[in-house]
């Protein structure tokens, strides 16, 4: 096509991408349904993986989908289906007017002075354009991440089964003091002594306790 | 090609975004939601920073798959103790402890 300049494309795709992320990201906070909340994030999540292939990093746009649309929204989609009280339309805002108006004056704020800054930044100066390296080579990026650094790769593993186990404990944990009440020690149901019982257990702790005193 | 600001411009922006939803929202499904926003407005910064650096090529992508690993562990951790939460205040509301003290 005669005329057609690839950079004003690029730009508008940038700028049509950003305007969808921004809607979905506001309806994934404000929207009364936090199932439908989490459907939107999970959206949300999929176009800015647009946006890393736009930035020429086609492997971090794709476990973006995987990671952010396929897992962390379906996490958060179930953990609202299964919190009975997760749906209360009171739980959205504080009680206060005051409190939301200040909370939406801090984030404002934050984000006028950290986008001005980003724009004052001489990133020109700073990072030579006629430098900018597109990095689709998957193979480089493979070799660069598990022969160069990939103890660093193992690290993060280990960081995350840590982390995983550690959930899974707490749960356990949980669950177990919840049904220390009824259970056992060794989560088998307590029973009630019989008499007898009882004081053959009493002469045994007498027994026992003599034996040490004589020791 | 997009300017670098842009992409930094609307990383802030979600950032923003994502920190009023943390600090106005009492149901912690959506601050969690709202953290999970910060952290794509960190993850566009990063890579648009990479991008445009000669020396961070590899160097940005590798510290986006981290950050992608370690937001999947933390979601996962977040999910856990708010089911513990739930469990022991019967509620995800985040202002339920001080209303119990005050009872």
């Amino acid at each position: 096509m005669q005329g057609f300049d690839p950079a004003l494309f690029e730009q508008l795709e940038f700028l049509l991408i950003a305007g969808i992320v921004l809607v979905l990201a506001y309806l994934a906070l404000e929207h009364k349904e936090i199932v439908y909340a989490a459907f939107f994030f999970g959206f949300m999540a999929s176009f800015v993986a647009g946006f890393f292939l736009l930035l020429e990093a086609p492997f971090i746009a794709g476990m973006q989908i995987a990671v952010y649309t396929g897992g962390i929204s379906t996490l958060i989609i179930f953990a609202s289906l299964l919190l009975p009280r997760a749906q209360d339309s009171t739980l959205e805002t504080f009680a206060t007017p005051r409190a939301r108006q200040i909370s939406l004056v801090v984030a404002v704020v934050v984000t006028v002075m950290t986008g001005f800054l980003a724009v004052i930044f001489p990133w020109a100066e700073s990072f030579s354009e006629a430098f900018v390296s597109i990095s689709q080579d998957l193979n480089g990026l493979a070799h660069w991440l598990w022969f160069e650094n990939g103890i660093y790769v193992q690290m993060i593993a280990l960081i995350m089964i840590t982390a995983l186990v550690g959930a899974i404990t707490l749960l356990r944990m949980d669950k177990a003091e919840q049904l220390s009440s009824i259970t056992g020690v060794f989560g088998v149901e307590a029973e009630p002594k019989t008499t007898e019982e009882a004081t053959i257990n009493d002469d045994e702790h007498a027994a026992d306790d003599s034996t040490g005193v004589d020791e | 090609m997009v300017p670098l600001s842009w992409y930094l411009v609307l990383a802030f922006m979600l950032i923003g975004l994502g920190g009023y939803g943390m600090m106005v929202k009492r149901n912690l499904i959506r601050i969690l939601i709202g953290a999970e926003i910060m952290g794509n407005g960190v993850m566009i910064a990063l890579v648009a920073i990479a991008l445009y650096s000669p020396v961070f090529s590899f160097t940005g992508q590798g510290l986006i798959i981290l950050v992608i690993s370690v937001a999947a562990a933390h979601t996962a951790l977040a999910m856990v103790l708010m089911l513990m939460y739930n469990r022991r205040y019967g509620s995800v509301d985040l202002g339920k402890p001080v209303e119990m003290e005050g009872q």
